[in-house]
């Protein structure tokens, strides 16, 4: 047998495959009640952005993204995270403050959820003159209809400019345990 | 002037502590620029649009 075919009560399927390569494997299911996570239910992105936004300082000031490594099941847009799967979702951003004039300012950066204030990264004094990089990681959970997660920048002087000045400068997050 | 230079104009007693706890000042760059989303200082009025103006 290469494959097994499970139907539902009323409709649908799932099929079971085994791949047609020589050898034996062992998938063991653990004696716990939960989903089953496979790709297809395990949403993933990445993005960054090409262009700078403006800060004021004291502002909490949304980094935009315009442009995705990946979004597996499409619930990145608007640069926001918006989650269709519920679940506890790994996090990470890290920014760029440039335009520093103001010895002993600070920044950092931090993750909304639902338009609100929810995980700061560390708070770092920034250098005149230079560029400053402030990351933030962490896990919430998501309710997967109406949570969403968005990337605020701020700093403490003068006005600087913002963002993911690189590509190299990303969001990204995951999915690491269903709800 | 920003609205953060009118705050501290306004009030001076303001602190970098209060803009991190009880006030949040917020831009969702979308052009239409920074505004407060949060005030709860203890002591100090929310300003009002003509005293920010």
């Amino acid at each position: 047998m290469s494959s097994m075919v499970l139907s539902g009560d009323t409709s649908g399927a799932i099929t079971i495959t085994v791949p047609a390569i020589a050898g034996t494997n062992t998938a063991t299911l653990p004696a716990a009640t939960g989903t089953v996570m496979v790709s297809g239910n395990m949403p993933a992105f990445s993005a960054y952005s090409s262009a700078l936004v403006s800060s004021t300082a004291s502002t909490f000031t949304k980094i935009t993204y315009d442009t995705e490594d990946f979004d597996t099941n499409s619930n990145f847009a608007s640069s926001r995270f918006t989650a269709t799967v519920a679940g506890y979702y790994q996090f990470n951003a890290t920014i760029a403050f440039s335009g520093i004039v103001v010895v002993g300012a600070a920044s950092f950066v931090t993750l909304y959820k639902n338009g609100s204030r929810f995980l700061d990264g560390n708070y770092a004094a920034q250098i005149s003159g230079s560029t400053m990089f402030n990351s933030v990681s962490g896990i919430m959970y998501l309710n997967g209809s109406t949570d969403y997660v968005e990337v605020f920048g701020f700093q403490t002087a003068g006005t600087q400019n913002i963002g993911s000045i690189q590509s190299t400068l990303k969001f990204n997050g995951c999915l690491v345990r269903s709800a | 002037m920003n609205i953060t230079e009118k705050l501290t104009a306004l009030y001076p007693s303001l602190t970098q502590q209060d803009f991190l706890t009880v006030i949040t000042l917020q831009n969702d760059s979308d052009g239409k620029g920074d505004y407060i989303a949060k005030w709860e200082h203890p002591t100090l009025a929310k300003p009002t649009d003509e005293e920010l103006a």
